[in-house]
């Protein structure tokens, strides 16, 4: 695994609102190019509104994101630079129902980086084979199951070549028996040295892939360390309590 | 970052939570000029929404609107030509429905509680459009040189009203729900009530000319005396029967049996002829009422089996030979009935105590519906030119409530026949449903105006509001059935084997799993189907009923005695169209709030 | 068993009402010397109609047709208006605007909850509010508004219409080749191509080239002379036959699908009592039509003299005429020397009579009752359009928006490619209902004296006393309408529906 020294994100005092809700309370993070950053912690704790703040799904009210040097503002242009730059897998993998799989994943290539036909497919055709399902192509998503939909949703985002990879809980809505088959894409993805941040409840993901683990409550980062350190020596109390919950 | 690093943020983790970022001009920014596109959108928007309400509050207190035209009328529009004398029993007849709602209210514990902050929103919103409206008015009466003080009066009262609201969001604990609703409610109705005694409205001259006047005592007196009646029953009711369950069944059957009462017995006052009741219907009632009911007791035994049907068919082949004979018709209806009441012994069938609820139940509607067909056929003592003592919008609300209570049995079975695995039952609703849906309602009118006759036996005549009721009715049903079929449709297939398991047979399962399931479900799309029902009874002025819109577009402006309104057809509308609005605003706000309770459409 | 016996006896019931109530009914006419028939159809109506194509009918029928057509054309131009306005409104409603937002809230809020009687009657009392005019306005104007219309500038097809509409058609037709060249090269190139801009461009250049070239097309005036002939040559029957031919192959197609619908690789399952019914009774019915309508066409009517066809000729006749009729129309309109293809005409007011202040003949005025019915409809069912948009739209999960502009998609990419497509499905049944209430709420137009089909019927019915074929005929009408509306919109859900597992 290659950690370059390069920041390609730096987090400083993000906070966000909805409504009297306050979701992050001031979330300071950088990660370096090449690092898998995983994010637990228990539901309601501000981590999937984090990421999502990344590539601006959600705007933060307060503090710096800076994504690969490009500061997230309210500039159309910047965001749209960025989200062309991070690809992102969701928890409901939001595969598009009215195209085939294999017009999901050309669809952003076509359309937004102005590939030729011939070429988006022939790449699209390559990602589907790097997942493991090139017979699926010309399916519909309605006809895969969940985590075949999942990992043509993983290709649909590798399709762009992002830089930067974040995955919201792409596990949890996957029957048992398939949360392998997902796993394995990532871990083959991580390997090959793309910078991710996966919010996960997978802890065994964790302490295989991860660089980092970030333990968020409450809307803030409560401990932050290496998977060796998080798993047998956790400091804080709330971490301590949410491992003993979860493991 | 190097291996052996980890980092805890104690501190952090620990604070507070901050307010979010608050004001106006946060809220403006987010809401009005988050974009340039959003900002010109804004501006120009803003600038129609400013001339429309300029023009809006313009026409309406222009110098030359003939608003006495309402007022002075307000009698037709409301009761068409119910004779003044006796409109003691319109005032009855609101008295007993509001008792009834208060006690509807009461027992199924209406109302939530509302915060301070959340009526001081509402409050300041009211009041800024009122002061926003009565600004433009007072400019208005300036620019023309008139006396703005009503305008002037407007804008104090606005801002008075906005800056209470200001005042109730203020402080943490406004956040917390605890304001009745329905205080809030009893209110904000006391403000129209109480403005009765303070304004002043136009009134015609005679001789020509308007001016403004106080309001008749002859109005704003009943009106408050209701009032106060709605708040002290309510009040009674919540103390003795509130949120009481077993009171619920008693106010559904006392409402049922209002309608009918109301409009029978209160507002037509029938001239009863005892002598034909005691030498016909009393006799023929009580035969029926008593055989009838040893009859019911014996077929509702389950060990009886399927008795009911034979007895039944046996029974509606006695209805089929009744027709050959002459016969009161009073009898024709009572073994229909009894028919009905056979057939479906065995679905209600069960131990001694259901048996005998079962026979009771049929005395009691033999009773009531003979003591029904004797109000019909017994003589009007009201009065009225145009031959019917129902007019207006005492026309237009009975039209509505007597057409859904018709229409409703009706979709039911249509959407059951539907539904039904039996192909014939099923294309013949299915055809039924289409055709008539197919159609417009006038047509359905003018088919029960122009084409009845012909169908008719010679003598037999059918009032026009009867035709309106069944047309509307008929109508209705098709379009019910369509939304009780939605809902019969997305009942899971394990309740129909849960019934099964239950040894259940097909009818109960309908009855008693299905249908009561299905309803429920569409209780929303049901009362959207009242609201299409009340809004299309203004259909009946096409046929030339005097119902209430019929009174504010052809009455009014054919006026020319003692006032002379020829002519003047935009202010009685605009009336009718916000009378119109106020009710089926209403209605589908209730249905939003019903819906909420239900915890309908959530998944 | 039971089940059977059951609505066997419903269905005898049913029978012995209507024979009972049948025979009541003809007592009825006896005693009131009414006969009913459809002689009507061909005698004149002895009225006059205040607009439409033909403002005084000659037969009935003809009055019943300036009528439906009239129905037709305030329903064609309040679905586009509706549909426009109705979308425009629905999101408005998702804007994030607040004075946009709560502008289209205050509209349907206030629109859908007032019946549309009294907006209809609202309308044509704004109109009539408006001022008249006298002999002092005589003129001609750009625009007139008055109580009698509002009155616009008019384009007409003109002579050489046709003939150009020759070079419009060939247009669609290159362009559609167009459409698909220029889409394969983008998709070849990945560069923008502009296919659609190309597409209509294409139109543009040939309706512009048969601006000046249409006289070329006068020789077709010929291929409709010939398939006149033709079509007056063929034997009467043989049409009627035909059309009952048309009838048995439509039943044959629907039970050929429903065999086919329930054809499995392990053959055909097991048919319920239901599923005979069903083709029993798609059998029965196709031949029974298709019988009646082999006995209707034979039947002999009398046609009032002055045309083509005099005293007793057979419906199959009439059916040969009409289409002879549709061919001859071609014939005459690409006859002679073609002029230009459009005649303009500035509203104008004149002189009619006896000294009556009137708009010019050739005027195009829309009319008070057609202002009120088409306002009126358009506006009311906008409100319920606009919900049905707004709901459709809010239909399609949050997550696919979010996926769509996570992958870098701009916000009218997505909204074209993700969005519109998937809202489509959602919208499309209840935005034919929509229509269908539309269409069956221009029926009201007879409160304002819009001379629509119920209005016309109404009428023919004073004045001749043949209520029950009118209203007969109004209910094959209007079910006509609504069975092709929702025939459309069923086609359209089938050929869009989500392939799922």
């Amino acid at each position: 695994m290659a950690v370059s020294d390069k920041d390609i994100i730096v987090c400083e005092g993000v906070k966000k609102w909805f409504g009297d809700f306050q979701a992050l309370k001031g979330v300071t993070t950088t990660v370096k190019e090449g690092e898998v950053v995983v994010i637990i912690g228990p539901s309601g704790s501000g981590k999937s509104t984090f990421i999502r703040c990344i590539n601006r799904l959600e705007q933060h009210q307060e503090g710096v994101i800076v994504v690969d040097g490009v500061e997230m503002t309210n500039d159309v242009r910047n965001i749209e630079k960025i989200r062309s730059e991070v690809g992102m897998v969701f928890q409901q993998f939001n595969l598009f129902p009215h195209l085939t799989v294999l017009d999901n994943i050309t669809l952003a290539p076509l359309w937004v980086r102005k590939r030729t036909k011939t070429d988006a497919q022939e790449r699209g055709m390559q990602l589907l084979n790097r997942v493991g399902i090139p017979e699926q192509a010309e399916k519909y998503p309605g006809q895969l199951s969940g985590g075949q939909q999942q990992r043509v949703a993983i290709a649909r985002a590798l399709a762009m070549e992002p830089r930067i990879m974040l995955f919201d809980e792409p596990t949890s809505a996957l029957d048992p028996e398939m949360i392998k088959e997902v796993l394995d894409a990532m871990k083959e993805l991580a390997r090959s040295g793309m910078t991710m941040i996966v919010v996960t409840h997978e802890m065994g993901f964790a302490r295989e892939v991860a660089d980092r683990v970030l333990f968020f409550d409450y809307g803030t980062i409560v401990e932050e360390g290496t998977p060796e350190h998080f798993f047998t020596n956790p400091q804080h109390d709330r971490t301590k309590l949410f491992l003993s919950q979860i493991l | 970052m190097s291996d052996d690093t980890f980092v805890v943020h104690t501190e952090e983790a620990e604070l507070p939570p901050e307010p979010p970022p608050h004001g106006p001009m946060v809220w403006a920014r987010t809401n009005l000029f988050s974009s340039v596109t959003n900002t010109i959108l804004s501006v120009v928007f803003g600038g129609i929404t400013l001339l429309f309400f300029w023009n809006m509050v313009g026409f309406i207190i222009g110098e030359d609107r003939r608003w006495d035209a309402v007022t002075a009328n307000m009698r037709l529009l409301m009761v068409q030509a119910y004779p003044q004398e006796q409109s003691v029993r319109i005032w009855l007849s609101l008295a007993i429905i509001l008792v009834l709602a208060m006690a509807t209210l009461a027992v199924w514990g209406a109302g939530t509680r509302l915060s301070r902050y959340a009526v001081g929103t509402t409050l300041m919103t009211a009041g800024a459009f009122l002061s926003f409206l009565s600004l433009i008015a007072t400019l208005h009466l300036v620019l023309d040189s008139r006396t703005a003080v009503w305008g002037l009066g407007g804008l104090v009262v606005g801002l008075v009203l906005a800056g209470v609201g200001y005042q109730m969001r203020q402080g943490e604990e406004s956040k917390v729900p605890q304001i009745p609703s329905l205080m809030v409610t009893a209110v904000a109705l006391a403000v129209p009530i109480a403005a009765f005694w303070v304004i002043q409205v136009p009134t015609p001259i005679l001789g020509g000319g308007q001016e403004l006047a106080p309001v008749a005592l002859s109005t704003k007196l009943p009106l408050t005396i209701l009032y106060l009646i709605a708040v002290v029953s309510y009040l009674v009711a919540d103390r003795t029967i509130g949120e009481q369950e077993r009171f619920r069944g008693p106010l559904v059957a006392l409402w049922v049996l209002s309608f009918p009462v109301i409009v029978m017995v209160i507002l037509r006052d029938p001239i009863i002829p005892y002598d034909l009741v005691t030498s016909t219907y009393l006799p023929i009632g009580a035969a029926f009422a008593i055989v009838g009911a040893v009859v019911m007791w014996f077929v509702a035994d389950p060990t009886k089996k399927e008795a009911g049907l034979g007895v039944g068919a046996l029974i509606f082949v006695l209805f089929l030979l009744s027709w050959a004979i002459s016969v009161v018709m009073v009898v024709r209806i009572l073994l229909l009935m009894g028919a009905l009441f056979a057939l479906s012994a065995p679905t209600f069938a069960g131990e001694q105590r259901a048996r005998l609820r079962y026979a009771g139940v049929w005395f009691v509607s033999v009773v009531l519906v003979t003591y029904f067909v004797v109000l019909v056929v017994a003589e009007s003592s009201i009065r009225s030119e145009s031959g019917s003592f129902l007019g207006g919008l005492m026309l237009t609300f009975p039209l509505a409530i007597a057409g859904m209570a018709l229409s409703f049995p009706l979709g039911v079975l249509l959407a059951l026949g539907r539904t039904s695995t039996m192909p014939i039952f099923r294309l013949l609703s299915t055809a039924y449903i289409e055709v008539v849906r197919g159609v417009p309602l006038i047509t359905w009118l003018l088919v029960a105006f122009v084409l009845l006759p012909f169908f008719l036996p010679p003598g037999v005549g059918i009032q026009g509001v009867v035709r309106a009721i069944f047309a509307v009715a008929f109508f209705s049903a098709a379009y019910l059935a369509e939304n009780i079929r939605g809902g019969l449709q997305s009942i899971g297939k394990g309740q129909y084997e849960a019934a099964k398991a239950l040894g259940m047979t097909t009818v109960q399962m309908t009855v008693f799993i299905t249908l009561p399931q299905a309803l429920r479900a569409v209780i929303p799309a049901l009362v959207g189907q009242v609201i299409a029902l009340f809004k299309d009874t203004s259909l009946v002025t096409i046929v030339g009923l005097f119902d209430f819109l019929h009174i504010a577009r052809a009455v009014i402006p054919n006026q020319s005695q003692p006032f002379n309104f020829i002519g003047v057809l935009r202010e009685p509308l605009l009336f009718a169209a916000l009378v119109y609005w106020i009710i089926t605003f209403s209605m589908s706000r209730a249905s939003l709030r019903l819906e909420r309770k239900l915890g309908l459409g959530e998944r | 068993m039971l089940k059977w016996v059951a609505q066997l006896a419903f269905l005898a019931f049913l029978i012995a009402v209507v024979v009972i109530v049948g025979r009541v009914v003809a007592s009825n006419l006896s005693n009131r010397g009414i006969n009913f028939g459809w002689q009507w159809l061909s005698d004149p109506p002895g009225f006059s109609i205040r607009e439409g194509i033909d403002t005084t009918p000659d037969s009935g029928a003809r009055a019943l047709l300036v009528g439906i057509v009239n129905m037709l054309r305030v329903t064609v131009a309040g679905i586009i208006f509706a549909t426009i306005i109705g979308t425009v409104i629905g999101i408005a409603r998702l804007s994030n605007n607040w004075i946009v937002n709560k502008i289209g809230t205050a509209y349907i809020e206030t629109i859908r909850n007032i019946p549309l009687l009294v907006q209809i009657f609202f309308w044509q009392a704004l109109m009539l509010s408006l001022k008249t005019f006298g002999e002092e306005d005589v003129g001609s104007y750009f625009t007139h508004s008055s109580v009698k219309g509002i009155a616009l500038p008019g384009i007409f097809p003109s002579d050489g219409f046709w003939q150009w509409m020759v070079f419009v058609v060939i247009g669609l037709v290159a362009a559609r080749y167009v459409f698909r060249w220029r889409s394969r090269l983008m998709e070849e190139t990945g560069n923008e191509s502009y296919a659609l801009t190309s597409a209509i461009g294409t139109v543009l250049v040939f309706a512009a080239l048969g601006w000046f070239l249409h006289p070329l097309f006068g020789w077709m005036s010929a291929i409709w002379g010939a398939l006149e002939g033709l079509a007056r040559g063929i034997p009467a029957p043989l049409y009627s036959w035909a059309i009952a031919l048309a009838i048995v192959a439509g039943a044959a197609w629907w039970i050929r699908g429903f065999f086919e619908a329930r054809k499995t690789p392990a053959g055909y399952g097991k048919f319920t009592d239901d599923d005979i019914f069903r083709v029993a009774f798609a059998a029965l019915s196709g031949l029974v039509i298709a019988g009646f309508v082999i006995w209707l066409s034979s039947r002999v009517v009398q046609v009032p003299s002055g045309g083509s066809l005099e005293g007793d000729v057979t419906i199959a006749e009439l059916i040969r005429l009409g289409a002879g009729n549709f061919w001859n129309f071609f014939e005459n309109k690409f006859h002679g020397s073609a002029g230009s293809p459009f005649a303009f005409e500035l509203p104008s007011i004149e002189l009619r009579g006896a000294g009556f202040a009137q708009y010019g003949s050739e005027s195009i005025v829309i009319t008070v009752p057609f202002f009120a019915v088409f306002v009126g409809v358009t506006v009311y069912t906008a409100a319920f359009i606009a919900e049905v948009v707004r709901a459709g739209i809010l239909a399609v999960p949050r997550g696919q928006t979010e996926a769509a502009s996570a992958i870098g998609l701009k916000r009218s990419q997505y909204l074209r490619l993700i969005i519109l497509p998937q809202a489509f499905r959602i919208i499309l049944p209840p935005m034919g209902n929509q229509y269908l209430n539309l269409a069956k709420n221009t029926s009201l137009g007879t409160a304002v004296a819009y001379a629509e089909v119920v209005a016309v019927g109404f009428t023919l019915s004073n004045q001749t006393g043949q209520s029950l074929p009118i209203v007969l005929t109004w209910m094959v009408f209007y079910l006509t309408v609504s069975l092709s509306i929702s025939a459309v919109v069923n086609y359209y859900n089938r050929k869009l529906a989500l392939v799922e597992r």
